[in-house]
């Protein structure tokens, strides 16, 4: 048999009229997308009065920043040798600061999940407690702990771990909100505990994306760990402050070439290690 | 055909079950099925009739809104009863078979044990030796154990579903319910998959509840069947019984009928 001829088939349909009707009064809704692309421009032109931009300063300023990075050079390499002891530091701080985190993040992160925690109180509680954590800053967090605990790595730990553990309990949440129901539903069918239903169904779907979330926001941590020497909490940050506060821009440029460094290193690390986890 | 020496006992019995969900859904309307001690028997009808509804008010996944079901003479839809004891007895197998696909075979078949360890001891992951014996034995049955140690998702649809059948296997439960167990394979793989089930419940005594809604299997494999259609029972005998009258009871329900309830 030969194939139907498809205009002649398609001619046939009745409703086609109507839906190609339909089809052109949607197009209407292009005037809603210039609405929004208005409104979006002029929210941006009352955002950058608020910040008081000033392109033309911009260009005023590539100089001077330029200038600070000339003076950098060429690099002071024997201070090198100040640096290691405490960029291993840094190292360990990220390393602590992401256990604490996943200490902080994993319980709260799993009483924020709807599918396992079917409580509204003690979801929005822990969601809350999360929101805390997140929204006060690793730098703030240190000074808190450095006034508590006292100078060292160990605050910068503490501090790392109360953000990132904040932020962590969140991106848990998620992931564990977007496992497949299908398992648990199998799981509760077996008779098993609410824990172990989580330990189970729960925690082997999710644990491609925790490990993911853990490994990239130890690379965040690595770069924010240079910092929290500006406040006391060990790493390298006070090695780059006392050099600023001196002005010796040579060594601040070791420093930074430094941090690059290890910064790459962990960045490549970190993206063949999560290449390998499926 | 029947001529068994003694009248069989009755395993479960369901009286006057309704549910209907929270937005409206009349699931099941007053169903009243007795099921036999160690049968094989399959409950078909179409998609939404009602049917996975039934099985999850029998390990109580889903409360239903009235009547009874009573397992071995013991109310299990009373408030009273344990629900961790409750679903020990009852193995579940699925039509997406439900594995958790990134650990391994043995682990998931391992997980049928967990109802009877402290919440305590799973904590590490540990599961005594015994549970392990069980695990392997439980997998020969549907001649798996040679992929015990293989993540769950190596498998294909129709291992797959021989792993869930041994993980409802190794609850070591009174009654197997399969929600319609081969809708996801290929007819010789759906076969092999039936024939697993029904020796399951020949040897060991287990009582099989097996959802379908395919006639052919329903012929091939029911020792008894029980046609549903929305969310009632239309008809409950024997396979050779399902006449072309029945079936379509079964899957089209009387037009003026059905317009009737549609108006409503």
């Amino acid at each position: 048999m030969a194939a139907p001829n498809v205009s002649a088939v398609a001619s046939g349909m009745p409703g086609a009229d109507r839906i190609l009707r339909e089809l052109q009064s949607r197009k209407t809704w292009r005037v809603h997308h210039l609405l929004l692309a208005a409104a979006a421009i002029a929210f941006l032109t009352w955002c950058a009065d608020a910040v008081d931009l000033r392109p033309r300063e911009v260009i005023y300023a590539i100089p001077v920043i330029g200038e600070y990075f000339a003076r950098m050079w060429p690099p002071k390499w024997q201070f090198a040798d100040n640096l290691w002891q405490p960029a291993a530091e840094t190292i360990y701080i990220a390393v602590w600061g992401n256990v604490i985190a996943t200490l902080i993040g994993l319980p709260l992160g799993v009483l924020a999940a709807s599918n396992v925690t079917p409580s509204g109180v003690v979801r929005n509680g822990a969601k809350a407690i999360l929101n805390l954590f997140r929204s006060i800053s690793e730098l703030i967090w240190a000074i808190f702990f450095v006034s508590a605990v006292g100078l060292g790595p160990f605050p910068g730990a503490l501090a790392l771990g109360m953000n990132y553990g904040g932020i962590l309990g969140r991106l848990y949440a998620e992931a564990i909100e977007n496992v497949d129901r299908g398992p648990i539903e199998a799981m509760q069918a077996t008779g098993a505990g609410r824990l172990q239903v989580i330990l189970f169904a729960i925690f082997p779907q999710a644990l491609p994306q925790f490990v993911t979330y853990n490994l990239y926001w130890f690379e965040v941590g690595v770069r924010s760990a240079t910092v929290l020497g500006m406040v006391g909490a060990g790493g390298i940050g006070f090695e780059l402050v006392t050099a600023i506060r001196l002005f010796e821009w040579r060594e601040v440029g070791v420093v930074l070439l430094l941090i690059l460094g290890m910064v790459t290193v962990i960045d490549f690390a970190s993206t063949y290690l999560r290449s390998k986890i499926y | 055909m029947d001529n068994q020496p003694t009248a069989p006992r009755t395993a479960l019995s369901i009286r006057g079950l309704s549910k209907t969900y929270k937005g409206g859904l009349e699931a099941l309307r007053d169903v009243n099925i007795e099921v036999n001690e160690g049968e094989f028997l399959v409950i078909l009808g179409p998609s939404g009739a009602g049917k996975s509804t039934l099985m999850r008010c029998l390990n109580r996944l889903v409360e239903p809104t009235a009547g009874a079901i009573f397992h071995q003479g013991r109310e299990i839809t009373s408030p009273k009863q344990n629900l961790r004891d409750l679903r020990r007895q009852f193995g579940m197998v699925f039509q997406q078979f439900n594995l958790v696909k990134r650990v391994s075979v043995l682990t998931n078949v391992l997980t049928g044990r967990l109802a009877y360890r402290s919440a305590w001891r799973s904590l590490f992951y540990s599961f005594p030796q015994a549970d392990k014996r069980i695990a392997v034995e439980c997998l020969a049955r549907v001649n798996m154990e040679h992929k015990a140690f293989q993540r769950a998702d190596t498998l294909s649809g129709g291992e797959q579903q021989r792993v869930a059948i041994a993980r409802a296997l190794a609850q070591q439960p009174a009654v197997i319910l399969a929600d319609e167990p081969v809708a996801s394979l290929d007819p010789k793989i759906a076969r092999q998959v039936l024939n697993y089930l029904k020796q399951i419940s020949r040897e060991l005594g287990i009582t099989v509840l097996c959802n379908l809604h395919q006639v052919e299997y329903t012929r091939e494999f029911a020792e008894r069947v029980v046609g549903m259609s929305r969310g009632t029972v239309v008809f409950e005998g024997v396979s050779s019984q399902l006449t072309d009258e029945v079936l379509h009871r079964i899957y089209y329900r009387d037009p003026g009928d059905a317009d009737r309830e549609d108006a409503e």
